[in-house]
């Protein structure tokens, strides 16, 4: 440990001025983040170009810093002088390690506290919140800098090291934008995760490694295997995969039989096989749910459709939810893209289809009643919520600060007008369930402490006050359902020969 | 004598390229050994594997009868190293590093190194990066004394220095190191054989021979023979004659292993009893250059 002390000093010492500016954006961001709290009482302190900025350079000294940190005792080569004085490897990594901890983790800490503090949030129940914040800023923004700085001599091997996994995610991002570019899902978190995990099991590989043995070839054949894993974690994690675990997780346990998936043939109207541009058709489907428990809502998350001709030629399509999937007051549509040869030989054909739905049901609905007024009202599930007529008179706002995360439940906003205490007048402003996340952790990554929620309404009549209402995801399942003999040609004639 | 450092047949490679071919390598306590080669002999590298910087592919090497890839920090506390291509880190004063190092040695001694520093003349206020080679190579060697090293491995120390500094840093090892064993690598023997008691020849990677100074000075000699008539060469050559030149007249040549019966009946065996034969002593920068051309031809 007194050695581990005196190395931190001497780093401390020689790195002065990359911790001087490494504390000051911290220290910005500390002032920008708390001021952007009184933008609803103090107007114009919502400094978004001071914020973005400080966000964006914030990692960047970190990265400096950690660069300039383990290169001061660089791992690789053979002729560094402090390979053959009485180092103790583990108090250098502990030097390291602590320096970071104390310069960078613990600075960002103190500054969550006091922005969650500047947004009325009560810090003392958000310490697993405030830890869970540092332990994915260090697995996001400081391992894979300090796994690079490992296996690096100097700023222009570190650079190469840095932009070569770039030049692969934009090869990745030119030959399948859709996926990386695909919009979040709810359980999108778990590929999230895989990564991280990903990340945390190669950073303690490499610095182990690297600090015991100095075996850098190893250790950079290694740092190649675990981006890959780690890209293909991150990219190709199958969504089904992530569902399975997703609803291993639920609070709920349901009973199978209860929900029962068709296809919807009230609204059969929507069928549809339109051919695009490349040839391929789409296939669009309504289909029904029913028979869910009281009180419960359900949301669409994807689907997997097999289409089997009668010669036994099959074609499986797996989609992500948010491009093929349609839903308007709980009537979803599923879209499959077929390809051309397949529809044309098989059109006329008598198909099978089989498809799996993927549903998260909503439910144990909460409801708060938010006074106007710009006073901040707890709101369980969510954090603090506040309301206000906005000075014309005619609009009204609601905005609801939550820590580390977006509210783990979907949120409704609506504003009210009650006289007598009776409830006169609805006008439903806003539902957010397509951001929401199933994490049961208490913070998703990123630098802001606080997720904010906030409409604004232009309401013809006079309200008095708002009200949030939340339901929260209880379970996640699978269902499955079975046509016979389907037609493609059957579907859609019209909107068919309108697409050619 | 107890051996400090010990090779068994060690070898290492870089991909395909063959560095060190089973070396075996003893050198003793208390000794001033020199190992001498030509550049790219691998002196640099086997000193490397003895400070652990480098793993061997084979073989191995022991420090004060420690397994080198075992060698913990309180060993380097025994252990003085300084290289003609260390890294120092160049943003501390002279001052810096050794207050720097200090708290690393238990055994350091504050007065032995104001004492190091003042007879190198190093300035404490510079900064080692605005210091010329020369002067770095001094502090390097300031830092690796003070705490009285059992060990001390000088890597080509004198590469560059001009020879006021080169023997400024040898006067200033053999008093600060009397009791310690000292192992010096030089690709330039005239820079070492006024102090090395040992001296070991690497070329390719073998250890052509490791021997006492008295030794090698005594065994090798520049033999001229005269005959009384021309001759032809010899189709055979002892092993031990080395750099053979043959004028029809004369012949010249190192005997690497000088003993005037042997040598006498060797050339008699060869020319008959009606030569003249004289053998002349050899300065070590001689026998040097004699092993490195003999090692270049048999390349």
């Amino acid at each position: 440990m007194r050695q581990a002390l005196h190395i931190l000093r001497k780093d401390v010492r020689h790195l002065w001025k990359e911790l001087f500016a490494a504390l000051l954006l911290i220290a910005a961001f500390c002032f920008v983040g708390a001021r952007r709290a009184l933008w609803l009482d103090v107007p114009g302190t919502e400094r978004t170009a001071a914020w973005t900025l400080v966000t964006l350079l914030l990692p960047l000294s970190w990265w400096i810093l950690i660069a300039r940190l383990i290169h001061e005792e660089a791992l690789p080569g053979n002729s560094q002088f402090w390979i053959t004085r009485p180092y103790d490897r583990k108090s250098l990594l502990g030097a390291k390690l602590l320096f970071i901890f104390v310069f960078i983790n613990l600075p960002m800490l103190i500054a969550d506290v006091i922005i969650l503090h500047a947004y009325g949030l009560p810090v003392a129940a958000e310490w697993p919140g405030l830890l869970w914040a540092q332990v994915l800023l260090t697995v996001i923004f400081l391992l894979p800098i300090l796994i690079l700085s490992a296996v690096t001599t100097g700023f222009v091997q570190l650079l190469i090291a840095i932009l070569v996994p770039c030049l692969a995610v934009l090869l990745v991002t030119i030959v399948g934008p859709d996926l990386v570019l695909a919009l979040p899902s709810g359980y999108g978190w778990i590929n999230s995760y895989v990564a991280f995990v990903l990340i945390a099991v190669a950073a303690a590989v490499v610095l182990i490694w690297q600090y015991r043995r100095l075996g850098t070839a190893l250790a950079r054949s290694f740092v190649v295997v675990a981006g890959i894993l780690i890209l293909f974690g991150a990219v190709f994690f199958p969504w089904p995969v992530a569902f399975r675990i997703q609803s291993w997780l639920s609070k709920q346990r349901l009973d199978p039989s209860a929900v029962q998936v068709s296809l919807d043939s009230k609204n059969s109207w929507l069928n549809r096989a339109a051919v695009q541009g490349d040839g391929d058709v789409l296939i669009e489907l309504p289909v029904a749910i029913t028979d869910l428990p009281a009180g419960m809502s359900a949301k669409a998350e994807g689907f997997s459709l097999e289409l089997r001709a009668p010669d036994g030629t099959a074609r499986l399509v797996n989609q992500m939810p948010l491009n093929y999937l349609s839903e308007v007051n709980q009537q979803f549509s599923v879209k499959a893209i077929v390809d051309g040869a397949f529809y044309r030989t098989f059109k006329d054909e008598p198909l099978a289809l089989r498809a799996k739905v993927y549903l998260t049901l909503f439910g144990n609905r909460q409801v708060a009643r938010i006074p106007f007024g710009n006073r901040l009202a707890p709101v369980p599930r969510v954090g603090v919520c506040a309301a206000s007529q906005v000075r014309d008179g005619h609009s009204y706002f609601v905005v609801c600060n939550s820590p580390f995360r977006r509210p783990p439940v979907m949120v409704s906003f609506s504003f009210v007008e009650f006289t007598d205490n009776t409830l006169q007048n609805v006008w439903t402003a806003l539902q957010t369930s397509a951001g929401i996340s199933y994490s049961p952790l208490p913070a998703t990554p990123g630098l802001d402490p606080v997720s904010q929620e906030f409409t604004l309404s232009a309401i013809p009549v006079p309200m008095s006050g708002a009200v949030v209402e939340t339901q929260e995801p209880l379970a996640h399942i699978e269902r499955t359902f079975q046509i016979a003999n389907l037609r493609l040609a059957n579907l859609g004639q019209r909107a068919l020969s309108a697409s050619r | 004598m107890a051996e400090v450092i010990r090779t068994v047949s060690l070898v290492k490679r870089f991909r395909n390229t063959l560095v060190i071919d089973h070396l075996d390598l003893h050198i003793p306590e208390e000794s001033v050994y020199g190992l001498i080669g030509p550049n790219g002999a691998g002196k640099s590298t086997t000193i490397k594997i003895l400070v652990n910087a480098l793993l061997p592919t084979s073989g191995h090497a022991e420090l004060f009868g420690r397994d080198s890839r075992t060698l913990m920090p309180e060993h380097f506390t025994q252990i003085g190293y300084v290289s003609e291509n260390q890294q120092l880190p160049g943003w501390m004063t002279v001052d810096d590093f050794m207050d720097y190092l200090r708290p690393f040695y238990p055994n350091w001694d504050d007065r032995r190194a104001h004492e190091l520093l003042r007879h190198f003349e190093l300035p404490p206020d510079r900064r080692i990066r605005e210091l010329s080679h020369g002067m770095r190579m001094k502090a390097a060697l300031a830092s690796s004394l003070a705490y009285r090293p059992r060990l001390i491995i000088l890597d080509e120390p004198f590469t560059g220095l001009d020879p006021l500094v080169r023997d400024e840093l040898i006067e200033g090892t053999l008093q600060a190191a009397a009791e310690a064993t000292i192992l010096v690598s030089c690709h330039d023997l005239s820079d070492i054989e006024t102090f090395v008691s040992h001296i070991g020849y690497l070329d390719r990677g073998r250890l052509q021979f490791s021997e006492e100074m008295a030794s090698l000075a005594s065994r090798f000699r520049e033999v001229e023979v005269t005959p009384a008539t021309s001759f032809p060469p010899p189709r055979l050559w002892p092993a031990a004659w080395l750099n053979a030149e043959h004028n029809g007249a004369v012949l010249r040549f190192v005997d690497s292993d000088f003993d005037q019966q042997r040598t006498s009946a060797a050339v008699e065996r060869l020319f008959g009893n009606e030569v003249h034969v004289s053998a002349k002593c050899m300065p070590l920068r001689s026998i040097f250059l004699t092993l490195a051309k003999a090692g270049r031809k048999a390349a």
